[in-house]
């Protein structure tokens, strides 16, 4: 044994004189540095719920759980992230991808208590000590995991565009659209808000992978318009993506359009399912827009046989009558009408029910009916003089553009209105080399258009005039039509409701022009259905149940015509839920 | 009706309720599709609502209306007070003539309550006024949401 083992316990009693190492009260004494990584905060009202925090998570200490109060909602799960400290490592990496930046972590590392369960927790929503603490972890200013900004889109510069109706969106390369599909985190968020609840994450995964075969599927899944949705669709999935609440939403629509532009027509057949064998029954569809022919490839691949009657001469209802070329090129939406024609679905063009085919006859000789006739019939400004020959109405003109006729349009326009028709109505005009002004009851953020066409329109030339209340027109005497309004100022007359024009007394504005485009909104045209047929309308609407059906026994129907968003997603969503719908009553599965 | 009694001032607002349905069976009767029909025979059902309320208000002496006046979108004043072609009417077109038709009634009752020399009656007159001015901002309110939605 060595000396030293004997004098040890004696040597160490004179560090008992000195200052220790340690610390009595830790908490106070050691507070955690300023950006140390400590318990988690949220704020529940900056997060939307998304999960990218549970998925990037790899101690799988995150949970997206359902909390008090907090309903789903487009762009929003209504889930918040609950932590499991048994699990937490305190990487931060949950805090370092948060699309949103509402996840941080306080500076707090001590916590004491006898509840195990206490330590797992929803930060933000179950209260704790360090909700107010403004020390601790965050994702620093610039700083992101996830790219915020998206690939742009070649366009062709606004002068370029005037001069013809050329296609303005040129598409994603290879490389582009991958890079753009890197920026999805796969939430899922936009699925819930997606009338058709696309695949989205499904197919933006499929583009990062570079396999588009599986992308094409995945579309016409539950949607037979991938060319005409991926550049005209109303994209409400961007608007719910988790990307875009602290960034650029992923150009979803863009990737849809992808896909379809790479994949060949003629290459549909071997890839996408091809109908089950005919079950012998026949099902007639009115109106060949969106709906009707979403809900004939439907029902067309369920092996029923679907015709379809259209009054025009050409398939695509307002897809083709009413959004101009430079949006949505002719071929592109004639690859997606070719397809469900392939299918074996006929469409009879330029005919009409209600002449000399009526709705009684279709329900003898077909098994079902889906009515999805849109809104074909352009309203009126009910103003006086609103019958002058230089008032044309917007769907006309732009069904007139399509059919190539002249338009005559002259050299100055004015478009009525501030929805969709008004603004391609007014491209239209200025592509035939008009110069146009745009005149809106309301402000500019009211109008009804998306914001990107009346940017455009704006951007194209159109010059737009806000607050003006339509009240009359007049012979001009320089030929043309005078067209007068009333400024307006908007009023809050009620709580809780949006601000109504007033108008200004006395602030009279009037204008010659050579063409007045009214488009002020639309309505239906039903007047093929008659009493007898038996389906109950209520305000020129007919009422159906969630899957389509009316009244009368076997006649479905969809589309503008019935819901309310009146765009071409949601038309195809009614389509497609009214052929499963039809499938069942006609004794299918309805899948 | 210089000097109207309140029965007589209810008897003319009954009138004119009245002669709101006889208006909608005319429409009716020259209405030529299932929509038309049905709108024109909900219009018409109100009218029918507003006579039977009018008449057992005349019977128990009292006008129940209430006397919350209702704020006025400044629609009707903009539209055009022509009357639509019965058989091909569109929605428009009726909700038009049912904006107009009350914008007419209620201007009339805010003239009798302006002129009454009895302050009852005049106050009878104003109620109805305010009521028809709920009539109008519902039909107001259908145009702006259902026909003018991009105006």
């Amino acid at each position: 044994m060595d000396i030293k083992d004997f004098i040890a316990p004696f040597a160490v009693w004179k560090r008992a004189f000195e200052k220790p190492f340690t610390v009595k009260k830790p908490i106070d004494q050691r507070p955690g540095a300023p950006r140390y990584r400590g318990f988690h905060k949220n704020d529940v009202d900056k997060c939307v719920g998304c999960g990218t925090c549970e998925a990037i998570c790899m101690n799988k200490a995150i949970d997206l759980v359902p909390v008090a109060g907090r309903e789903a909602k487009a762009g929003d799960s209504g889930l918040r992230p609950k932590i499991d400290y048994g699990r937490c490592c305190w990487c931060a990496l949950c805090v370092d991808i948060c699309p949103s930046g509402s996840l941080s972590m306080s500076n707090e590392y001590l916590w004491i208590d006898r509840d195990p369960e206490a330590f797992r927790y929803v930060p933000g929503v179950d209260k704790k000590p360090w909700d107010s603490a403004t020390l601790g972890y965050s994702r620093a200013e610039g700083y992101r995991l996830l790219e915020g900004k998206r690939v742009d889109m070649a366009e062709l510069p606004h002068a370029e565009a005037l001069k013809s109706f050329l296609e303005l969106v040129r598409g994603y390369s290879r490389e582009q659209a991958e890079k753009e599909a890197d920026r999805c985190v796969s939430c899922g968020i936009c699925v819930a808000s997606c009338p058709a609840h696309m695949d989205i994450p499904g197919y933006i995964k499929a583009v990062r992978d570079g396999n588009l075969e599986t992308g094409l599927r995945l579309l016409y899944e539950t949607n037979p318009f991938p060319e005409a949705c991926g550049r005209v669709c109303t994209h409400l999935c961007e608007e719910a993506c988790s990307i875009g609440s602290d960034g650029d939403p992923v150009a979803i629509r863009w990737l849809k359009r992808y896909i379809a532009d790479q994949v060949e027509l003629s290459n549909y057949g071997q890839i996408l399912p091809r109908a089950e064998p005919s079950t012998g029954k026949k099902v007639a569809v009115i109106g060949a827009g969106p709906g009707g022919l979403s809900a004939a490839y439907y029902l067309g691949l369920l092996g029923y046989k679907v015709t379809v009657f259209e009054k025009d001469k050409a398939a695509g209802g307002m897809l083709r009558y009413g959004i101009p070329e430079y949006r949505l090129p002719y071929p592109a939406l004639d690859k997606d009408i070719g397809y469900i024609e392939s299918l074996g679905v006929e469409i009879k063009r330029g005919v009409a029910v209600g002449s000399s085919l009526s709705l009684a006859s279709l329900r003898r000789d077909f098994d079902a009916v889906y009515i999805s006739t849109g809104l074909p019939v352009a309203y009126s400004l009910e103003i006086p003089g609103d019958k002058h020959p230089r008032v044309l109405d917007g769907v006309a003109v732009l069904a007139a553009a399509t059919r190539g006729e002249a338009l005559g349009l002259g050299a100055k326009v004015a478009v009525i209105g501030g929805g969709n028709v008004a603004m391609d109505a007014a491209r239209t005009a200025l592509r035939n080399g008009a110069s146009v002004d745009i005149l809106y009851r309301r402000r500019e953020e009211d109008m009804p258009a998306d914001p990107q066409e009346i940017a455009e329109a704006k951007a194209e030339g159109a010059r737009l005039i806000e607050k003006a209340i339509p009240i009359e027109v007049k012979d001009a005497k320089e030929g043309g039509a005078l067209f007068v309004w009333n400024e307006a100022r908007m009023v809050q007359k009620e709580e809780g409701k949006r601000p109504v024009p007033e108008a200004i007394p006395g602030a009279i504005k009037e204008e010659r022009y050579d063409s007045i485009i009214a488009a002020i909104g639309q309505g239906p045209e039903l007047s093929f259905v008659t009493e007898e047929d038996g389906i109950a309308i209520k305000r020129f609407k007919p009422q159906v149940s969630r899957e389509g059906k009316t009244s009368a026994g076997n006649v479905f129907a969809g589309g503008d015509l019935v819901n309310d968003r009146k765009d071409a997603i949601s038309a195809i969503a009614d389509g497609h839920r009214a052929a499963q719908a039809i499938d069942r009553l006609l004794g299918g599965k309805g899948v | 009706m210089e000097y109207p009694t309140f029965a007589e001032s209810l008897d003319l607002a009954i009138d004119r309720e009245r002669a709101a349905v006889a208006f909608y069976d005319e429409l009716l009767h020259l209405a030529s599709f299932a929509a038309q029909k049905s709108t024109l025979a909900e219009f018409r059902a109100m009218e029918e609502g507003h006579v039977t309320k009018l008449t057992s208000m005349k019977a128990g002496g009292k006008l129940k209306l209430s006397a919350k006046t209702v704020v006025d979108l400044g629609l009707a004043q903009s539209l055009s007070p022509s009357e639509p072609s019965a058989a091909a009417m569109t929605y428009q077109d009726i909700l038009v003539s049912a904006i107009k038709k009350e914008e007419r009634s209620a201007a009339l009752y805010r003239d009798l309550a302006a002129t009454a020399l009895d302050t009852d009656i005049g106050e009878t007159f104003a109620l109805l006024a305010m009521e028809e001015g709920r009539h109008k901002r519902y039909f107001e309110e259908l145009y702006d949401s259902e026909v003018a939605r991009d105006n």
